[in-house]
């Protein structure tokens, strides 16, 4: 119950801010912009805005982690809020738990509002046979923010704004490449292929989260990688945020 | 006789087995055996003492005033008892049970020293949320939240937000958010900090409110004035240990008692050599007033008044304050300290 508290108070939190409205205002620029430029792309208009348009999600959802996610617990502990909330009844856990639930959900409200301007505009441009495939990846991009954004908290848990930023980023970036990684470190000797295919194995696994040319092309995904998808977000958002409790169990707030 | 606060768990030779909730810790509302904490530094890896060894029980219902200097261990004890941080060693009960558990902290109000609150709320939608992490229901959290926001002055304007309001407003909030639930212990970072002499009488008032209604309260302060006003007992706690605990009224008799004698008519009188260090004069007015420093001259000297034809125009034993009591005691560990 008390996990839910904090995430409602987190989830008021971010809605609050006025960044996220200006992030749901910059998606909305972008899809407009995309609207303009169809006409320059030599009869894949339809494709760039797709393409675009989904990519702005990703995109847009990773500022807001690094904004907000990566100083999620570091403000609270520099503030001294925290000092209000664990005096309280309330496990670490479920306080980490709560705060992460709270970005995800305010997350997930950004991926639904940009993911409906951009079926919206699809569909004023008679575009109406790519909704599923619109849906499914931007079910998708809401599970990689999930996954990131449990990063972040593990990251804010334990060190600066900044640095916690910086660290995400990096594992975000390591996560997209993490296909590449692995099979780069099959060509490189062996202290340094170990070092990559660990680091490719312990992040995050983005590109199963990545439909967009799919989608871009009018195609749709099966059933089983959605659910392969959603066990894996989840599995891993449970292992990042259970690390992030055992460091956070033992901090002190002076 | 029985003191109704707090005793020395030490002087009582408590002797019971590490981790259990004994029958004595759940009649107690504060319970402390051998609390310590010791930072270390990252860096340099330095061990400073943030607190050693404290054994203290506070009876429930009782008042404590927890006293020291800056940088003694007042907050780290507080801080350690809401489960902030972590103890070294040693353990600590609240309402008999451990505070390791967040269960301990389930009829506790606490107020940090300088509370800080999230600038995006407003006084009642922080009160509501401080109730229910506290355990109460959204409909009664919002309810106790209207009630303590007027309680505390700031009911008039319930939907401001929380980033316009002053320092003395947001420690008013504070302490309704430590309220809020109805608990049955309070812990207080100096409660009277940041606040006017209008604020600071509306504080004692609550805390002499809630010890009326049997709440057990323990609270910082620098302000001896309250202190002594408001506390059953008195704990000193300097270099990260505690120092002294006592009755306050115990206390401040424990001290010199001094006898301070007014007299007029007084022309030229010498006090006599043997008394030199124990009686001295100052002008008061048109009177002059000795001051006896042993309260066992004070027949003698009076008897000397007398013989010199001077008027006794009263004679004022003069009890020390909380104040003198606890700068003795600050000095007399600073002495120890450099030596």
């Amino acid at each position: 119950m008390n996990a839910g508290l904090i995430a409602q108070n987190t989830f008021r939190e971010a809605t609050r801010d006025r960044m996220l409205s200006g992030v749901m205002i910059a998606g909305l620029v972008i899809l407009i912009a995309t609207q303009v430029m169809s006409p320059l792309a030599l009869g894949e208009g339809l494709r760039l805005t797709i393409d675009l348009g989904l990519s702005a999600i990703s995109m847009l959802g990773l500022l807001v982690v690094l904004l907000v996610g990566s100083s999620l617990v570091a403000k609270e502990i520099d503030r001294r809020t925290i000092f209000n909330l664990l005096s309280r009844p309330i496990t670490r856990p479920a306080y980490l738990v709560g705060k992460w639930a709270g970005l995800a959900g305010a997350l997930w409200v950004v991926t639904a509002g940009l993911g409906a301007g951009l079926w919206l505009v699809l569909l004023s441009r008679g575009n109406a046979d790519h909704t599923a495939s619109i849906l499914q990846a931007t079910y998708l991009a809401g599970l990689e923010l999930s996954v990131v954004t449990a990063c972040a908290v593990l990251f804010s848990s334990l060190s600066t704004p900044v640095l916690s930023a910086l660290y995400t980023l990096g594992l975000y970036l390591v996560g997209q490449w993490s296909y590449d990684l692995r099979s780069f470190a099959g060509h490189v000797p062996a202290p340094l292929s170990t070092l990559l295919g660990t680091a490719a194995n312990l992040a995050p696994n983005l590109p199963l989260f990545n439909m967009r040319t799919l989608a871009a092309a009018g195609e749709l995904t099966t059933p089983w990688h959605l659910a392969v998808a959603t066990a894996y977000a989840a599995v891993y958002v449970a292992c990042v945020l259970c690390l992030a409790s055992a460091a956070f169990e033992s901090r002190d707030f002076k | 006789m029985q003191s109704p606060g707090v005793r020395s768990a030490e002087r009582h030779g408590i002797d019971r087995p590490a981790g259990t909730a004994s029958d004595s810790n759940r009649d107690l509302a504060i319970s402390a055996r051998g609390l310590s904490k010791f930072y270390r530094s990252p860096w340099t890896l330095k061990v400073t003492r943030g607190l050693e060894d404290l054994n203290l029980e506070v009876a429930r219902g009782a008042v404590l005033g927890y006293l020291g200097p800056n940088g003694a261990g007042k907050t780290t004890t507080l801080k350690l008892l809401t489960g902030l941080l972590k103890p070294t060693r040693g353990e600590a009960w609240l309402m008999g049970i451990p505070i390791a558990s967040p269960e301990s902290r389930r009829r506790l109000g606490f107020l940090p020293e300088q509370p800080y609150f999230y600038d995006y709320l407003n006084g009642r939608e922080y009160l509501k949320m401080a109730g229910q992490l506290s355990g109460l229901a959204s409909h009664e959290a919002d309810t106790l939240a209207r009630h303590w926001l007027g309680r505390v002055g700031l009911g008039e304007r319930p939907d401001l937000n929380l980033r316009k309001y002053s320092k003395g407003m947001l420690q008013r909030l504070g302490l309704a958010s430590a309220l809020v639930h109805d608990p049955e212990l309070l812990i207080l970072d100096e409660p009277m900090s940041g606040l006017d002499p209008l604020g600071r009488r509306d504080v004692r008032e609550l805390i002499l409110e809630q010890h009326e209604r049997g709440v057990t309260v323990m609270f910082s302060s620098h302000i001896l004035p309250d202190v002594e006003m408001l506390c059953d007992r008195v704990a000193i706690v300097l270099d990260g240990r505690l120092s002294r605990i006592a009755d306050v009224g115990e206390l401040v008799h424990d001290g010199r008692q001094r006898v301070e004698v007014q007299c007029s008519g007084v022309t030229v009188i010498e006090i006599p050599p043997a008394w030199s260090t124990t009686v001295t004069r100052r002008e008061h007015g048109s009177d002059t007033v000795f001051v006896v420093e042993q309260e066992h001259l004070l027949n003698d000297v009076l008897a000397w008044l007398l013989r010199s034809g001077v008027r006794v125009r009263a004679v004022s034993p003069q009890r020390a304050s909380l104040e003198e009591l606890f700068l003795s005691a600050a000095e007399s560990s600073e002495e120890r300290r450099s030596a």
